[in-house]
């Protein structure tokens, strides 16, 4: 079935679903940006049509209403302890392609990793359903088809906005009735077919390859470039990795919290270990570990795709304006240029009796 | 060169005498420092019609002309009517006709009413910094109309932050841009980017703790100046959507006593520093007894006494919550011969009504 809301009735509709789900959907907090008089999108809890930033990417993803910045994950009192309580409602996320294949990565780290299932992922994820924000191209720092999550079916109704209202098409039938009496139309949603921005990582394939392109100097340009800050892993739709620090109250040591924050391989210190020793300890060493997370090591774990999305939102937060794309460029070239050398090293050898 | 040249009134036009005789210097107003770049033809017009063909960045931002003979000023004057309109009068709704508080006609051949109250500097603020608070031109646009046209002097310069690259410490009432921040814990993932930022580029105020992961604050001695939401990167740092301004009172260069500005108000909202402007014209008229003398607004202060000053500048003006003012302000002046003050009673000056 599919409808054509007006404005009105697109809140008279997100009125109603908000009686039975929490939705999650990009809201803007003016003047909340990093520069004076900027503004930033993120996701939150919406109650009306006009709270849905719709025209513009959101600075940060939509992993955030399924595995927060911060979450306690049970507290303790002696020998006891219990559990933190989830959500009690399901939760329907506005989110654009991209965002549904991160969750679709993200559940595989979470839950499909190591023969453990993360709990307080799994029960948050188990009540999510996605409304599919037809996206309409997204911005110059956008590569979702050359990471092919530009499509995608894996959602409960599609959605496209406009100033007047929203068109829906849904296909989960367990919606309907929150839709009744309201204009039938006739819609079918498009996808982005084509970014501005293309990106072909290289074949890593080759371990030789790959071991010569850890140590090529073409990461020492990040160690003036890159200030560590963590922006790109915490935009990023897919990262998943956290710390857990067990908060205290007050002088008690008996009792307390555990949570969990995220934390970033790109900040100094992720990697440290006991004796002070860090494994990364350049810009560079972490930006190379990054990008060949996101461009190698998932899909060589995983098989799958790519871990990258190609949201973009690294590119879009990052102070220093380096891009994960003009990066990807730089290591292809570096692997051009370690096959170049190998092969004259090669047919160099061949000539030697 | 034999001209009868009554240079006090050229100088009042805006006109400045220079050291080729019956030639002139015209200054330009800019509030702010900023305006659409299609007024640098009007400069160049100017420049190549009626002075020497060039130009200089005036040190309060204005555009400066240079080589002008005084026989032009009637035509340059003329001239500048569309400027004056178009600058003052629609971009900063300023009242051409009142002078000093007083109704004064203004003669649109005429130029510049007065020279008084300076040209308002800005630094760029927001409309390009990433440091900025605050939008300082549009701020000196809304100042302008408060202060000019008056015979009473006095330097406005805005910083947008606390960086204070327009040296709101050097002029009789610097305006800084400065914000204040709430911190979200919840989006704080305890990477300790914003204490370092503090640490290298500000005073220090914030540190992390171990405990708890999360930041902790020495709010008395936080200056606004948002580095560390420039530094976050999970904008767990945001700027509270109100603006607010400090003000740096009695900053002066010059022959006798150079010094730097001491901190009046902080934490003010704009409409408490708008307010307070209000008063300035009063004060000085107070001051000097209704005589406008060329004497720069710092002085004035220091005939009136800061207690004074602090009366009659406050008078009416509503606080917001968060502003703090100075109880009293001791200046440090550069001693360029010591005991400065001390000198026959004679040539003591004095304030308010003779």
């Amino acid at each position: 079935m599919e409808y054509a809301l007006s404005a009105a009735q697109a809140d008279e509709v997100l009125r109603a679903l908000s009686r039975d789900f929490t939705v999650c959907a990009p809201k803007r907090f003016p003047k909340a940006g990093r520069y004076s008089d900027t503004d930033i999108v993120r996701y939150d809890r919406v109650e009306k049509f006009s709270d849905i930033v719709w025209e513009t990417k959101s600075d940060y993803p939509a992993k955030e209403a399924v595995s927060p910045i911060q979450q306690t994950l049970f507290y303790f009192t002696e020998d006891e302890f219990r559990e933190s309580k989830g959500p009690k409602k399901p939760i329907l996320l506005f989110a654009r392609p991209c965002d549904i294949h991160a969750q679709r990565i993200q559940a595989k780290i979470y839950a499909g990793n190591g023969g453990f299932e993360d709990f307080y992922y799994t029960r948050v994820r188990n009540l999510v359903k996605f409304a599919m924000m037809e996206c309409g191209g997204g911005d110059d720092t956008c590569f979702c088809v050359s990471m092919g999550t530009n499509r995608t079916e894996d959602c409960s109704m599609a959605v496209k906005f406009s100033a007047e209202g929203m068109q829906v098409q849904l296909k989960e039938e367990a919606f309907l009735p929150y839709f009744q009496g309201m204009p039938e139309t006739s819609y079918t949603p498009a996808f982005v077919e084509e970014n501005v921005l293309k990106v072909e990582p290289p074949d890593l394939s080759d371990e030789g390859v790959y071991q010569a392109l850890k140590k090529h100097p073409m990461w020492k340009e990040f160690d003036s470039r890159c200030t560590s800050c963590g922006s790109c892993t915490v935009a990023c739709s897919t990262c998943t990795c956290f710390t857990t620090r067990d908060v205290l109250y007050g002088d008690n040591a008996e009792v307390g919290e555990r949570r969990r924050v995220a934390a970033s391989c790109q900040v100094a210190g992720f990697d440290q270990m006991a004796g002070q020793r860090e494994l990364r300890p350049t810009p560079g060493d972490r930006m190379r570990y990054k990008v060949l997370h996101k461009f190698h090591d998932y899909k060589a774990r995983f098989g799958e795709s790519h871990m990258c999305v190609g949201c973009g939102r690294c590119i879009h937060r990052c102070p220093e304006f380096i891009s994960i794309v003009e990066t990807v460029r730089k290591m292809s070239a570096a692997v051009q240029e370690i096959q170049e050398e190998q092969s004259r090293a090669q047919a160099g050898a061949g000539v030697q009796p | 060169m034999n001209q009868d040249i009554n240079i006090k009134k050229a100088r009042t036009n805006c006109f400045r005498q220079s050291k080729v005789p019956g030639e002139f210097m015209l200054q330009m107003r800019v509030p702010g420092g900023f305006l659409d770049a299609a007024y640098l033809s009007v400069i160049e017009h100017i420049a190549k019609t009626w002075g020497d063909g060039n130009f200089h960045f005036g040190t309060r931002q204005t555009f400066d002309i240079t080589g002008i003979p005084y026989g032009n000023i009637p035509a340059v004057n003329a001239y500048l009517e569309q400027y004056i309109r178009e600058v003052d009068e629609q971009l900063c709704r300023v009242d051409l006709d009142t002078v000093s508080q007083e109704p004064q006609p203004w003669d649109p051949e005429g130029g510049y009413p007065t020279i008084g109250a300076r040209n308002i500097t800005a630094c760029i603020g927001n409309y390009h910094c990433i440091c900025a608070n605050c939008n300082t031109f549009e701020l000196a646009r809304k100042i302008e109309p408060i202060i000019f046209p008056s015979h009473y002097h006095i330097k406005i310069n805005i910083a947008g932050c606390p960086n204070d690259c327009n040296k709101a410490h050097l002029c009789d009432f610097g305006i800084i841009g400065v914000a204040k921040m709430t911190y979200h814990p919840e989006r704080c993932i305890g990477c300790g980017a914003c204490v370092r930022a503090c640490e290298k580029g500000s005073t220090r105020v914030l540190s992390l703790n171990e405990n708890t992961g999360k930041i902790e604050k020495d709010a008395c001695c936080c200056i606004g100046c948002g580095e560390c939401v420039r530094a976050c990167p999970a904008s767990a740092w945001t700027r509270q959507e109100t603006k607010f301004y400090r003000v740096i009172l009695g900053g002066r260069t010059g022959r006798q006593t150079p010094r730097t500005g001491k901190m009046f108000l902080n934490w003010a909202t704009e409409e408490v520093v708008l307010s307070a402007l209000r008063n300035w014209q009063k004060f000085s008229a107070w001051v000097m007894d209704y005589k406008p003398e060329y004497l720069h607004g710092g002085h004035l202060i220091d005939r009136a006494g800061y207690k004074k000053f602090k009366e009659l500048i406050l008078e009416g003006v509503a606080l917001n919550p968060e502003c703090l003012v100075a109880e009293d302000i001791f200046w440090q002046e550069t001693e360029y011969r010591s005991n400065f003050n001390v000198k026959p009673m004679s040539l003591h000056h004095t304030a308010g009504p003779q």
